[in-house]
């Protein structure tokens, strides 16, 4: 890869050009819900701008969100938007191997000391000294405090880095733990999902590429610009919710005329993320889209919240006097969505379902 | 086609987007007023402005109506860059319908620029040296070709 001093450069000996290269921030501005005249904005600076050095580091993962960010680059120019970082090490992607492929990684820290971005893929275990997740005779957890230490931002990418994932489910043998309960004195963007959608993950190295600034973040530390809005705000069956018409078992009248999906165990209305605006496959559709409910992949402890297909506001059986700040506050969040009588009705008309086909959950787990 | 749906036996029910925005009127007014005064503004020595068209919760009819008010006007500007987008002056001077298309002819953006001329269609400095850069070695490679 020929160093190109700006974006732009890189741009031109592409033969992407100007015009072309705005067109595609404008479109990306309109994905973002930004003023059409922000994503020109958007490309100047872009194209003035330095290619940061990247450093995607892979601990206790299974490489879905990494498919998934290989997915944001068809054969378009979006292939070229990757350019506009300079991947220094990915184990997975790159050529080289072992003691090479470390040397790269040491160099680019080294040769970017305090401007790297690290993209964090996969959560970090602390049990038995980190055992659990080594690369090159060192632990997950000794590479990520060395990486951290040169670096301008850490992104994690995907639940497991953000949250714990699934390796943090319950009992959570390998002691996982999310990167921001490890760093603390570095900036950190969690971009969550499991995997989380291309667009959003290269968007948000974008916007922190063209400003150099954090973007607006949540209290999960997700960028607000995606992370704003449940899906159930902006699902496209809302309207069904509102009038009570739901979906009763999958493959139901309800469910062949697409109708709401909260019986089903949706978990739009406490999951906050971009599939129903941006959707997924390059705009093709999202799982809501393709009937089935949301899992809320994208949420702290996403595994360990009951079953998928159990409907929200049905009783919450984790362990008993296990409950956290956190699930009280985004139950009472779904409350207040389920304002509408028709939705507290249906509620308790899922519970009532809940008990006659599953038995008595509460015992359960 | 993007989606196989048409070939499922199913059937969706999709709220009809001219029933679900209710009468037509107030928001093409709204917008044709917003219009007006960044007209002004810009004559005043404001920046260019423009209007997200696909942010804004317009049925088709409105879409029609807002065309409609606007007109046809004298340019209209086709831009190559990886699909194609058209620029179509309206009967307004000054206001653009600018739509993106990508090369699958999907709509990437539609926005109404409020300028005196679109601004992707100004050329910067780099680009200028660019081109004279290319064309002196067109013309060196031109000349190093004739024979003596």
């Amino acid at each position: 890869m020929a160093d190109d001093p700006t974006i732009g450069a890189m741009l031109d000996r592409h033969g992407v050009s100007r015009r072309t290269f705005i067109k595609y921030c404008t479109a990306m501005a309109s994905v973002l819900a930004l003023p059409p005249l922000v994503g020109r904005a958007i490309a100047e600076q872009l194209r003035v701008a330095q290619r940061p050095s990247v450093i995607y580091l892979s601990f206790q993962e299974c490489t879905g969100c990494l498919e998934s960010m290989t997915r944001s680059f068809s054969p378009t120019i979006e292939s070229l938007i990757f350019n506009i970082i300079s991947l220094d090490y990915d184990d997975t992607l790159m050529a080289a191997a072992g003691a090479q492929a470390e040397a790269a990684r040491e160099k680019a820290m080294k040769d970017n000391y305090g401007k790297y971005i690290v993209v964090v893929d996969g959560s970090v275990p602390v049990a038995d000294d980190g055992v659990y997740s080594c690369a090159g005779g060192r632990s997950a957890v000794d590479i990520l405090t060395e990486a951290a230490k040169g670096a301008a931002a850490i992104v994690c990418v995907g639940t497991c880095s953000s949250f714990g994932g699934i390796p943090f489910a319950d009992p959570n043998p390998t002691g996982a733990r999310a990167v921001s309960d490890l760093i603390g004195n570095k900036p950190i963007i969690n971009v969550s999902g499991c995997p989380p959608i291309p667009e959003v993950i290269t968007l948000t190295l974008l916007q922190y590429v063209s400003t150099g600034k954090l973007p607006d973040l949540d209290e999960h530390l997700r960028p607000k610009v995606f992370f704003g809005n449940t899906i159930h705000d902006r699902c496209y069956r809302r309207p069904f919710y509102d009038e009570g018409k739901f979906a009763k078992s999958f493959d139901d009248e309800g469910a062949r005329n697409g109708w709401c999906l909260f019986e089903l165990g949706c978990k739009g209305p406490t999951t906050y993320n971009a599939c129903a605006t941006i959707k997924w496959n390059n705009g093709t559709s999202f799982p809501i889209e393709s009937g089935h409910p949301c899992l809320g992949c994208s949420e702290p402890g996403f595994w360990d919240n009951g079953s998928f297909y159990s409907a929200l506001a049905t009783p919450h059986w984790g362990k008993a006097g296990e409950v956290r700040p956190a699930d009280v506050a985004k139950l009472a969040g779904a409350a207040a969505a389920l304002g509408a009588a028709v939705g507290v009705g249906s509620a308790m008309l899922a519970r009532h379902r809940q008990k006659m086909t599953v038995g008595t959950p509460d015992t359960e787990d | 086609m993007r989606s196989g749906l048409s070939a499922i036996p199913i059937r969706v029910e999709q709220q009809d987007a001219t029933a679900s925005t209710g009468t037509i009127g107030g928001g093409v007014t709204a917008l044709l007023v917003e219009i007006a005064s960044k007209l002004d503004r810009l004559a005043d020595g404001d920046e260019p402005s423009a209007i997200d068209l696909r942010s804004m919760p317009m049925s088709p009819a409105d879409r029609e109506q807002l065309l409609k008010a606007l007109g046809q006007g004298e340019v209209v500007i086709t831009l190559q860059a990886d699909g194609e987008s058209t620029i179509r002056e309206t009967s307004m001077h000054g206001v653009w319908w600018t739509e993106h298309f990508d090369r699958d002819g999907e709509m990437l953006a539609a926005f109404i620029e409020i300028a005196r001329v679109p601004g992707i269609l100004f050329v910067d400095p780099d680009e200028l040296r660019n081109s004279a850069r290319r064309l002196r070695a067109s013309v060196t490679m031109a000349l190093s070709l004739r024979p003596n």
